[in-house]
């Protein structure tokens, strides 16, 4: 177990004011002031940091950031703390100034681009352990001067194995983390994802799953769950549930397999605590319960487990002017302070607001790979996207490649590249062993043992580890066909066992590939307004995203009505406002508005409430709804919106109804329920998954009304009516 | 994950009793949306009991310490779902009903406790011994043959989905015998037929020659190779004609069936195939054991039970009555009044749809409003559109207007599509009607004379059925 030095007592040198930097070249002279512009503007574009007005406007510009960069000493940088938007270092910053200082007093005249040049030149003994003497920044100012190779290059030379029931990291390993997330996280579908990925040779870093509900109880059976798999197969592995740290904890309390504890971290304390609900002190507390509580304590090196990926602290709007690799490589600085088993890495989670193409995503989980590595985490790499970006899995794969070239950890498990639940597109196990192949890697030592024993691999002649007769085959972990048809019965997007060499058969390939382009094709289609106003007598209105493009790029601009259909927009003495908008699915308004809208017009005029007249927006976001009730003085908007495509093609149609209710009394109950005391501006009842394999658009209809009424008749939505009905009926 | 709910099993036979408690989650099935009983977890299974008889009679009262024994710690306010059936003879003793009634008052009529219902005992034994087979299986027919102590009963059915259901007084329990022996100590009227038409002249206190016990083993298996291969002539012989109960037709396109056995017989006959010796001569004071034996000896049955062996080996319909015979219904439903709720033997009336007539509609209202204590009605809705939905509701509604319905009774509308609360919404202009209407949704249609609704359970409600009629139409 490591000393968690005090916060309090890590040195951290008084901030200074922001100094303009200066290059002349051609006779043009480009000025940055202040650090953090100065490595924003050294980076490659990316959408988050131009998003952000921290990436350079031109290429000219970069090249001169990156010249001033590459010449400012590290102990430039140690110097020069950055800080929040109140000129504070804040917990994170501190944490990340826990160094080495006589290793970093040896380095620190040396100039960023002199320290790029000796990691280059240095062998892997000798670059190893440097990072003890590196703040995040530092490590980001490198990562902004690295091209493609040096990035690769460099960042192979670092070894970090960690162990718990396996051994991670260890020279000529890639690792796998099986993640078998379901959509309600039905047992069955997990075994199957389970037993699926095991059989293909993946989970030897970890069992770990993201839960739909967030509870103790839920997560607690997770894991119980996850601890009967790993002992049904024998497998040996760890397992994980990735739910909120909290929520680990109580879970761990009450006597469930916390074997490693999760958390996603974030590179700005504003970030971390008001939207992750997590301090510095919590990460140790969780750090001590864990080396004294923990199932693994006696036998494991390292039991802890953090998640990061650049964007998360520019979407919340909390990135304190950093840019998103910096950010990054803060987290990085935080992670190393609790010496974890694992970390992992999932830029291009977020969106096309962060990362839009693939260039972007593939650079940004390089530099995220190199920065983790020098400063000493053992990083697995997630190089992942969503259907609105426009990174494909093509991209996906380039960048696993050049990982895999790098020297990654581990890479995850989703079976056939397909999140069934987070609606997005990973790294598969037959990715994985695809990489093995090529790269001539093998699973951790132990985990190899077990699957050489069950024939999942075996032994060449030549020593090295290959597919064995068992690899792929499922069927070994279930007691019979019909246990194995009841486990593929709750599993979505199970489009088939067959393989081809590494690779999932062809068949299955074009099954993925086909949903895929389904879901794109849905997020990329256009509103047929003329069609959609045979259903009822929209006002059309715009809002600020004035194209498909600006309106995936940017959430904010989706967000207002545009200044063109402002007048159109004026209060009305209406109780109830619908609004009707693409969203990110215009498909799933074209499926399913001619069965929504007129009943829900039914069910409200029955009662007498009083509606506007419907408004149709194109490009539109989920807050559009706030401006839109903001403007016309309408206590409830019922909003109904395409929600962002996965990876089923029927899903692609689906859309939810979000009813958006401005609370007008004043009240208590309101003012706790939003926990500041304050009074909420809006409250939310949301009823989604609305499509033909989800809740019909007829049945919605009537839920709609429903719960419109009573929200009506409460004068409240969200976690405050559910509140108040169960209240009135007793019901607990 | 929701709370888990209780299920029991409870198959009171001509030979043996039963029980089986289980859990299991409500949950959504996130393929088709439809919610369903998922993570079932067996948590206590009794011992096989001898059903105890008294004077020919059932012994109740200790069938209801037994009864007290297996349920011990189950709350019967929590039990969601499974029934309990008496079958065969048992059923057919003269204090079936009086017993059956005591079952009910023990479950608190949280599930269907039923006697003598032949073509609901074939399809929970398909559904509990080979349904999973049969969906692994899509395209093969299947043909479960229970054979109890008095009963074979007979279900066919492809993709776990029963479509024709038989029964036959072929069972152990015709002849009983002393143990360790063939001598007589008792015979049903249909073993005493048997005997006569087979020219065996022996009675109680007699023993069996070992050729009048291959012969008696013969013809019942003879009889049901024949049902099973189609091959029963439509004229039966009188004796035949007599240990038919329900006619087993087989369904079309019914060429090489899958052939699975349950029940005592069925579990002797796989316990064989697995190595396991004979139990010695007549130890269960029954023919079950020869019938065993001369069903595993025979090549027709040889051929066709080693091709698929079914995972529960034989309890199957404690198992179907656990597992499939109630069903929940959509998360999304109409419910007047959850007060309403559990509502008990509610007669299927019938079935409305869109191109029902008005004056076949009128019938069917007029129908329910005379059952005091509730009735249900089948709706299809086969274009699922809004159009036909305002019709429909717009029909029953008038319908309904021209009726004395009582305010408190109430009226069950079942449905298949997930479409009960806007269904019920229109049918009542959006709750605005008193009527007590109850509509649930995502009910696959039973061929069933009755509905069992017991309470609100996680917004969902669970749907029994009994009474099956199965077959009849064929």
């Amino acid at each position: 177990m490591s000393d968690l030095p005090p916060l309090a007592e890590i040195p951290v040198p008084e901030p200074k004011p922001d100094e303009l930097y200066t290059h002349e070249f051609f006779g043009e002279k480009v000025s940055l002031r202040g650090l953090k512009r100065l490595l924003g503007a050294a980076d490659c574009s990316k959408a988050g940091d131009r998003g952000a007005g921290l990436s350079a406007p031109s290429e000219k510009i970069r090249e001169a950031a990156r010249a001033m960069l590459g010449s400012l000493t590290l102990g430039h940088l140690y110097e020069r703390p950055l800080v929040d938007d109140a000129g504070q270092v804040d917990s994170v910053m501190r944490a990340n100034y826990a160094v080495d200082l006589p290793l970093l007093e040896s380095i620190a005249g040396w100039t960023v681009g002199q320290f790029k040049d000796w990691l280059l030149a240095g062998s892997s003994e000798e670059v190893n352990g440097i990072g003890r003497a590196l703040t995040g920044p530092m490590a980001a100012a490198v990562a902004k001067l690295c091209d493609v190779h040096e990035l690769v290059c460099i960042a192979r030379k670092f070894k970090r194995p960690t162990h718990a029931r396996t051994t991670l990291g260890l020279p000529g390993t890639l690792s796998s983390r099986l993640q078998p997330n379901h959509p309600i996280d039905d047992l069955r579908g997990v075994t199957l994802l389970v037993y699926w990925g095991l059989a293909l040779g993946a989970g030897d870093a970890l069992i770990g799953m993201n839960p739909a509900i967030d509870t103790v109880d839920n997560i607690s059976a997770l894991l119980v769950h996850l601890d009967k798999l790993r002992r049904h197969t024998g497998a040996p592995t760890q397992i994980c549930v990735l739910s909120h740290i909290k929520t680990q904890l109580a879970c761990l309390a009450h006597g469930a397999p916390v074997e490693v504890i999760f958390q996603s971290l974030a590179g700005t304390e504003s970030t971390l605590t008001s939207e992750f609900d997590v301090t510095v002190d919590l990460l140790d507390e969780a750090y001590r319960v864990m080396a004294a509580r923990g199932p693994l304590k006696d036998s494991a090196r390292q039991f802890m487990y953090f998640e990061t990926g650049q964007g998360s602290e520019f979407t919340y709007g909390k990135h304190n002017g950093i840019d998103m690799a910096t950010a990054e490589a803060l987290c990085y600085g935080l992670a190393r302070r609790y010496d974890p088993f694992m970390v992992n890495n999932v830029t291009g989670f977020i969106g096309p607001e962060t990362h839009a193409d693939n260039f972007e995503m593939i650079v940004a989980n390089l530099q995220d790979h190199f920065m983790g590595k020098l400063l000493g985490l053992p990083m697995g790499m997630a190089p992942c996207y969503t259907l609105h970006s426009a990174i494909t899995l093509d991209g996906q794969q380039m960048a696993s490649e050049l990982l895999a070239a790098a020297g990654a950890n581990y890479y995850m498990d989703v079976c056939l590249n397909t999140d069934r639940m987070l609606a997005y597109f990973d790294t598969s196990a037959h990715d994985n062993q695809t990489l093995r192949e090529v790269y001539s890697r093998r699973p951790a030592p132990e985990f190899a043992a077990w699957a050489v024993e069950r024939g999942i691999f075996q032994t060449a002649a030549d020593g090295s580890l290959v597919r064995g007769p068992k690899w792929g085959d499922v069927r070994q972990f279930c007691s019979s066909d019909t246990e194995l048809q009841m486990l593929v019965d709750a599993t979505p997007a199970a489009y088939g066992f067959g393989t081809a060499g590494p690779r999932p058969a062809d068949s299955v390939s074009r099954q993925v590939r086909l949903h895929q382009a389904v879901g794109r094709e849905a997020i990329e289609s256009e509103l047929r307004v003329e069609e959609l106003l045979s259903i009822a007598p929209f006002r059309v209105i715009a809002t600020e995203a004035a194209d498909k493009h600006s309106h995936l790029a940017s959430p904010a601009a989706g967000s207002r009505v545009g200044r063109a259909s402002l007048a159109q927009l004026v209060p009305e003495d209406r109780e109830v406002q619908i609004l009707v908008s693409d969203g990110l699915s215009a498909e799933a308004i074209h499926h399913n508005l001619a069965d929504v809208l007129p009943a829900v017009l039914d069910g409200l005029a029955s009662h007498g409430v009083r509606v506007g007249q419907p408004i149709l927006a194109r490009y539109g976001r989920v807050k559009l709804a706030e401006h839109v009730a903001q403007l016309l003085g309408a206590s409830l908007v019922i909003y109904l919106i395409g929600e962002r495509p996965g990876g089923d093609a029927w899903s692609s149609r689906s859309m939810s109804a979000y009813l958006v209710y401005r609370p007008a009394v004043l009240g208590e109950s309101a003012a706790n329920s939003a926990g500041n005391g304050a009074w909420p501006q809006f409250e939310y009842t949301v009823i989604s998954n609305i499509y033909s394999r989800g809740l019909p658009g007829l049945e919605a209809s009537a839920v709609i009304v429903e719960k419109s009424l009573q929200i009506l008749d409460h004068h409240a939505a969200g976690n405050r009516l559910e509140a108040l009905l169960r209240a009135s009926t007793g019901v607990a | 994950m929701s709370e888990r709910v209780t299920l029991i099993g409870l198959d009171f036979g001509t030979t043996t009793s039963c029980a089986v408690v289980a859990s299991a989650r409500v949950a959504c099935n996130s393929l088709t949306g439809r919610i369903e009983l998922s993570d079932v977890r067996q948590e206590y299974q009794s011992g096989q009991i001898f059903t105890p008889l008294v004077d020919d009679r059932l012994d109740e009262a200790q069938l209801g310490r037994h009864l007290d024994a297996w349920l011990g710690q189950v709350d019967a306010g929590q039990i969601f779902g499974g029934g309990a059936v008496l079958t065969g003879l048992a059923a057919q003793k003269s204090n079936a009903a009086a017993f059956i009634r005591q079952t009910r008052q023990r479950l608190a009529n949280a599930v269907i406790a039923v006697g003598e219902d032949p073509r609901l005992e074939s399809w929970l034994a398909f559904m509990g011994n080979c349904a999973d087979l049969a969906r692994a299986n899509p395209d093969r027919l299947f043909i479960n043959l229970d054979i109890g102590g008095g009963t074979t009963n007979l279900a066919a059915g492809r993709n776990g989905e029963v479509l024709q259901t038989g029964s036959y007084f072929v069972g152990a329990r015709h002849v009983q015998l002393a143990p360790g022996s063939y001598q007589i100590t008792r015979l049903s009227s249909y073993a005493s037929a048997l005997f006569k038409h087979l020219g065996i002249a022996k009675t109680v206190g007699e023993r069996l020659a070992p050729q009048e016990v291959a012969k008696i083993v013969d013809w019942y298996a003879r009889l049901l190779e024949d049902a099973v291969g189609g091959n029963l002539p439509s004229q039966l012989d009188a004796v035949s004609a007599m240990h038919e109960q329900v006619p087993f037709q087989l369904p079309p396109a019914a060429s090489d069936p899958a052939i699975t056995l349950s029940g005592g017989v069925g579990q002797l006959v796989y316990g064989h195939l697995q190595g396991d010796p004979w139990p010695p001569t007549t130890a269960f004071g029954d023919l079950g054991i020869d019938l065993a034996r001369g069903l595993a000896e025979r090549p027709f049955w040889q051929r066709h039970l080693q091709a698929f062996v079914p995972t529960s080996l034989g309890q199957a319909t404690v198992y179907g009555l656990l597992r499939y015979n109630t069903q929940a219904s959509g998360s999304t439903i109409y419910l007047a009044d959850p007060s309403l709720l559990p509502l008990a033997d509610l007669m299927i009336l019938g079935t409305i749809s869109p191109s029902s007539s008005a004056s076949d509609v009128e019938r069917l209202i007029a129908l329910a409003s005379q059952a005091v204590g509730g009735a249900c009605l089948r709706i299809e809705l086969p274009k699922r559109s809004l159009a036909e939905i305002r019709e429909l509701a717009a029909r029953l509604r008038q319908a309904i207007a021209h009726l004395p319905l009582a305010t408190q009774q109430p009226l069950v509308f079942l449905l298949r599509e997930n479409l009960g609360k806007v269904l019920g919404q229109y049918l009542t202009d959006w709750g605005q009607s008193p009527l007590k209407v109850v509509v649930l949704d995502e009910i696959d249609e039973r061929d069933a004379q009755f509905a069992h609704l017991g309470a609100l359970r996680q917004g969902v409600v669970p749907v029994s059925f009994y009474g099956a009629t199965l077959g009849k139409e064929c």
